[in-house]
């Protein structure tokens, strides 16, 4: 009978289990069992925080397209909505690493425990939609660097996916990542082209700091796009199951905190300089419509000439492998915390399908969209990205609940205050989305 | 109960743990009710009359393993009433039936040893004892049993999981995939503290102490304060001694000063006083004035020691015995605290209390009962150093001699404690780096 198997498999798994703690000493054992814990998330993560590493996978082809588009289109006049979704960033951030450590549970097992069943699955459903649209637009990136040199994205993007794969579920990844994160720095050099564009840095803070909102439909889609793609609800995710899943406790919190508060913010710098260096150069003279991700490396011409491009490229693919090695892991981390079966690398397929399908269904679904024939690339960079702040919402109602829970935050449930600026940010993103929705129907 | 005849039920495939498991019984598990399901239900009265909504079910936790229904929250209207489990008369997937049509309807007031199974259970984290895992309960399953509704079993599959999400009754049939028998779990939570199911409590108290700091690691506030009250406080002081230092004071802030002092007392004392050194100065002192003053005061030496001496990660835990004390004595010391990590031998002083010899048990066992210690004390002597040696020079010491323990004298020679050489492994691994932002290479 198939079901008395099933009850033997299990005896004799334990039986090992039991077999392998005995072998060693409790105590020598117990440390090498937690080792391998550690090693599960964390081990990807290397030299830097997570809330760096997240800022900087922020700063994607999705992104980086996004701020060329504001910056191009609409020039400095806004940059305050960067400049919200940097502060929303910042906090949000900050209170998915207070959850994690004081909970020790993931987003969406904690949204299904205090919000039940349906809840739980329509935030996984919520969040995996949103990751497979972020994950294609990190392949959409990859392609469009390809591009760049001349490679076919049919032989790029098949191969990005396989290799990023390979290097996480192999757990290779560290070493390499470092080099990925050196790549993505790149955007860095926009600071420094920021400044060689000359750019009116009066109206550059004028716009940072007064909201002016042209009231059509591009610019409240690119708005949104911009909250989406700064404040990306696998962000939120992703720094809650990292506290979790390190075991971070109390005393880690102060660094947790500074190091995505620096991260946030570093988010926000690239973005306002890329902002800065597309309304500075492509706006002023006349580009208004970015047709591709590429061409956001003519702005960088002021600093670097001819080599924008390649320099360009170099900053997209690092910044896409960043984030597509990040992607699929933290999704299949939440999926595996919704069912409450906390799995990780080192479980084999067969213990851990759900962990390894949702890997697979991101990686295998976002590079396929990206291979269909003329897939509008760029399209599919911002509709993701408004895709992303449209889903944020029940996210954020769920992080907001979550937070003011004192049963389950106890000390660090969010003040009076906390709640009010909590519930602004929100009640931001609902008026982007609610108005870009109007815009849609009419 | 009685079952509505529409709703056929599987019967459970697999029932994780144990063979005489309740749920093994066709009775039970031909009458079992979602928990999920129940909740949203209408609750009439005798006559059918619709009287409101079951937002919760109350149960009472006392020695029973299974732990008996007292009560449900009904909505009515627009107010939570409470009423009386006794009230109910048929309970189904889609039906609460009570037994009269005069209800009483009160404010429901959380009580000591209750808990609400849709607020504090369904969808929380459990704790399978058998599986020795930290799980998410996807549905609980009442049935009869001894005359009242119970708790039988709770359903962890991730089928049953999304079966709920569901509309209509398809999300309210039983699916016992993977049930646990109730006996076999820790419910962490309640309103006002711990949930203590007699099966499970002894059933943990069988678990290794390493397994256990697993689990308690898995775990974060409530739950792990209420895990580590549902164990016997020796075995919690094992379970706290396997765990990292930085989660211990993590815990330790969760738990009441008395509750921490009682476990600290019981654990070795280097290992309390390791913890106690890296509290801040008032939750330290504050734990210290909580305990048995004798423990105490020993405790506050250990922990005025420099972690980088050998006072700092000794123990204190050893046997004295004097020249003259008889064979037969030393040996009775041995036995009488055998629970303690003192077993190897006993440590023997001059009537000034001067350090003379450390004799293996082994030797003891091999002389004459009635013989002085005296007798067989003689070469190798056991290595020594002082309080204020530092670990360098402790770990230079073991390689030397090879042994596997080292006694620590103070400044008059007076042997004050041992470092085992499980103790220096932990005084040496504890300084790798972890800190993520300050280049951890150690994960």
């Amino acid at each position: 009978m198939s079901s008395d198997k099933v009850v033997k498999t299990e005896k004799v798994e334990k039986v090992e289990k039991s077999k392998v703690s005995k072998a060693g000493q409790a105590q020598s054992d117990k440390k090498s069992d937690k080792t391998v814990k550690r090693l599960r998330l964390a081990a990807f993560l290397g030299v830097m925080g997570p809330g760096v590493l997240a800022g900087l996978s922020d700063d994607d082809p999705a992104g980086i397209t996004t701020y060329s588009q504001l910056g191009a289109k609409y020039g400095y006049s806004l940059i305050w909505t960067l400049g919200i979704s940097t502060i929303a960033l910042i906090l949000f951030q900050d209170l998915g690493a207070r959850i994690g450590v004081v909970t020790r549970q993931g987003l969406l097992g904690l949204v299904r425990q205090k919000y039940g069943a349906r809840s739980g699955v329509l935030s996984a459903s919520a969040l995996v939609l949103a990751n497979i649209g972020t994950m294609t637009a990190e392949f959409a990136g990859i392609a469009a660097a390809g591009s760049l040199f001349g490679l076919s994205k049919y032989l790029t993007v098949p191969l990005a996916a396989i290799g990023v794969s390979a290097l996480v579920l192999r757990g290779s990844f560290a070493r390499v990542e470092k080099v990925f994160f050196l790549l993505a720095a790149v955007f860095i050099a926009y600071v420094v082209a920021g400044f060689m564009a000359h750019p009116a840095w009066g109206s550059a803070f004028h716009g940072l700091v007064v909201p002016a909102m042209p009231f059509n439909r591009d610019a409240i889609y690119i708005a949104t796009a911009t909250l989406g793609t700064t404040l990306a609800p696998w962000g939120l995710a992703f720094i809650q199951s990292y506290a979790v899943d390190k075991r971070l406790t109390r005393d880690d919190l102060k660094l947790l905190r500074a190091d995505v508060w620096i991260g946030s913010l570093l988010t926000g710098v690239i973005g306002f300089f890329v902002i800065v260096t597309c309304a500075a150069t492509l706006n002023a003279h006349g580009t208004f419509n970015i047709q591709d991700a590429t061409d956001a490396a003519a702005a960088l011409k002021p600093l670097a000439g001819s080599l924008a491009k390649d320099l360009f490229a170099v900053g997209l693919v690092g910044a896409a492998l960043l984030a597509a090695s990040i992607l699929p892991l933290s999704t299949a981390y939440s999926i595996s915390d919704l069912t409450g079966r906390p799995a990780a690398l080192d479980d084999d397929f067969k213990s851990a399908p759900l962990f390894y399908g949702t890997f697979g269904v991101i990686t295998v679904v976002s590079a396929g969209l990206i291979l269909i024939p003329g897939a509008p690339l760029i399209r599919i960079l911002v509709v993701t990205q408004v895709l992303n702040a449209i889903l944020l919402l029940p996210l954020l109602g769920y992080l907001y609940g979550i937070a003011k829970d004192k049963r389950l935050m106890g000390e660090f449930a969010a003040s009076k205050n906390m709640r009010i600026v909590y519930l602004a940010i929100i009640a931001i993103v609902m008026a982007c989305v609610l108005a870009m929705l109007w815009f849609t129907v009419h | 109960m009685n079952r509505s005849a529409t709703a056929p039920i599987r019967a459970a495939k697999r029932i994780v743990g144990r063979r005489d498991s309740i749920l093994a019984r066709k009775s039970i598990r031909e009458s079992l009710v979602s928990l999920a399901g129940l909740i949203g239900c209408p609750v009439r009265d005798e006559s059918g009359r619709d009287i409101g909504k079951l937002v919760d079910v109350v149960v009472r936790h006392g020695e029973e393993t299974y732990p008996p229904v007292s009560g449900l929250i009904v909505k009515v209207g627009a107010r939570k009433s409470f009423i009386n489990g006794a009230r109910i008369s048929t309970l189904t997937h889609n039906e609460i039936r009570l037994s009269s049509t005069r209800i009483n309807l009160t404010d429901y007031v959380r009580r000591d040893g209750e808990s609400l199974l849709d607020a504090d259970v369904l969808d929380h984290q459990i704790v399978d004892v058998d599986g020795l895992r930290v799980v998410r309960s996807s549905d609980l399953y009442l049935a009869p049993l001894d005359k009242e509704i119970r708790v039988v079993g709770v359903d962890i599959s991730f089928v049953s999981f999304l079966r709920r999400i569901f509309p209509g009754s398809f999300s309210r049939r039983p699916t016992p995939e993977r049930v646990v028998d109730w006996s076999a779990v820790a419910s962490l939570t309640d309103g006002t503290g711990v949930v203590r199911t007699s099966g499970s409590r002894s059933k943990l108290s069988q678990l290794r102490p390493a397994d256990l700091a697993d689990l308690i690691e898995d775990l974060a506030g409530r739950e792990q304060s209420a895990l580590i009250n549902m164990l016997d406080p020796d075995l919690a002081a094992d379970a706290l001694e396997e765990m990292e230092d930085d989660e211990l004071q993590g815990l330790l802030r969760g738990l009441t000063t008395e509750h921490s002092a009682e476990l600290l007392s019981r654990m070795e004392p280097d290992e309390s006083a390791e913890v106690l050194r890296d509290l801040d100065d008032t939750h330290r002192e504050s734990i210290l004035d909580a305990m048995e003053r004798g423990t105490a005061t020993k405790l506050r030496e250990l922990v005025s020691f420099d972690e980088k001496l050998a006072g700092g990660i000794m123990t204190t835990h050893m046997i004295i015995v004097k020249e003259g004390d008889t064979v037969a004595h030393a040996l009775k010391l041995l036995v009488d605290s055998r629970e303690r990590d003192v077993s190897d031998g006993v440590v023997v002083v001059d009537s000034k209390g001067k350090l003379v010899d450390h004799i293996q048990t082994i030797e003891l066992v091999a002389a004459k009962p009635s013989d002085e210690v005296s007798s067989i004390v003689g070469p190798p002597y056991p290595t020594a150093v002082k309080v204020d040696t530092p670990l360098e020079d402790v770990v230079e010491e073991f390689i030397n001699n090879r042994g596997s323990s080292i006694i620590v004298m103070d400044e008059k020679s007076k042997p004050v404690g041992r470092i085992l050489a499980d103790d220096l492994v932990d005084s040496l691994t504890s300084d790798e780096p972890r800190g993520f932002a300050q280049g951890g290479s150690g994960l």
